[in-house]
């Protein structure tokens, strides 16, 4: 195998060059592209995270509905049409959420 | 780590990102906490970025609410039913001076009165949502703006 050789002045001028390109970048967009490109993944990875624990906070609040063993689908949309009557983002996910459920039985 | 130096002291002045209000509304929601929600709910109302997520946190709180509500409802109606049946009992002759049919009552009644305090702070609770909802400046509710 081949040794690998490591090149501190090497490293050292690729740092400057990658310096140099984002001063220059910032210089003529007015953008701080390094620290951008870290603020987008991290509130990506943040947005993630939220978005994961709404839903399951959903699917919870869903699971919390009184309903009763010999409930049909339609009384139980019924049940939460008077629930989210003045919640329209609420009931939609609900919505989707039982729809998906309903798929999954009948797969 | 941060989070719980910096978070709880920064809280009241709404100036936190709204991912950390959300996280702590859910929190509060998870554990039935809906007074806390609310509090947290008023505080990041003027620090709105993401709104639609704050949004639908306070859907879910206000739905979570109605639920609630709906199992006192429940529960007053039985308990009010027993209260009658009881008192109606009670009338007959030889249960005139049963103590235990009178401390049943006692218990009940007081349990209706807890249940009823219950239901009337998530009523408050729920209006108050509503009203967060309404107020926030440049924050139309999509529902509303039909």
């Amino acid at each position: 195998m081949e040794e690998r050789k490591l090149s501190i002045p090497g490293a050292l001028v690729g740092a400057l060059v990658g310096l140099g390109a984002e001063i220059a970048l910032r210089e003529m967009t007015g953008l701080d592209v390094i620290e951008g490109i870290l603020e987008i993944i991290g509130a990506g990875f943040g947005l993630i995270r939220i978005d994961r624990k709404i839903y399951e906070s959903t699917v919870k609040l869903l699971k919390g509905v009184d309903i009763q063993p010999d409930d049909d689908y339609q009384r139980i949309l019924r049940r939460i049409d008077e629930l989210t009557v003045d919640l329209p983002e609420l009931r939609e996910s609900f919505l989707k959420l039982m729809a998906a459920g309903v798929r999954a039985k009948t797969a | 780590m941060l989070k719980r130096v910096l978070g709880k002291p920064l809280e009241d002045t709404g100036a936190l990102p709204t991912r950390y209000y959300v996280h702590e509304i859910l929190r509060s929601l998870d554990h039935d906490n809906i007074g806390e929600a609310v509090q947290l709910l008023r505080m990041s109302k003027r620090a709105l970025v993401d709104k639609s997520r704050w949004e639908m946190v306070r859907q879910q709180v206000i739905f979570r609410c109605r639920v609630l509500k709906d199992g006192h409802s429940k529960r007053i109606r039985l308990i009010e039913k027993r209260i009658g049946e009881l008192k109606k009992h009670g009338k007959l002759p030889w249960q005139w001076f049963q103590k235990k049919q009178a401390e049943k009552l006692a218990h009940y009644e007081e349990t209706l009165a807890l249940e009823k305090t219950a239901q009337a702070l998530l009523e408050k609770h729920e209006i108050e949502l509503k009203e967060i909802g309404k107020k926030g400046e440049g924050h139309p509710l999509k529902g509303e703006s039909q």
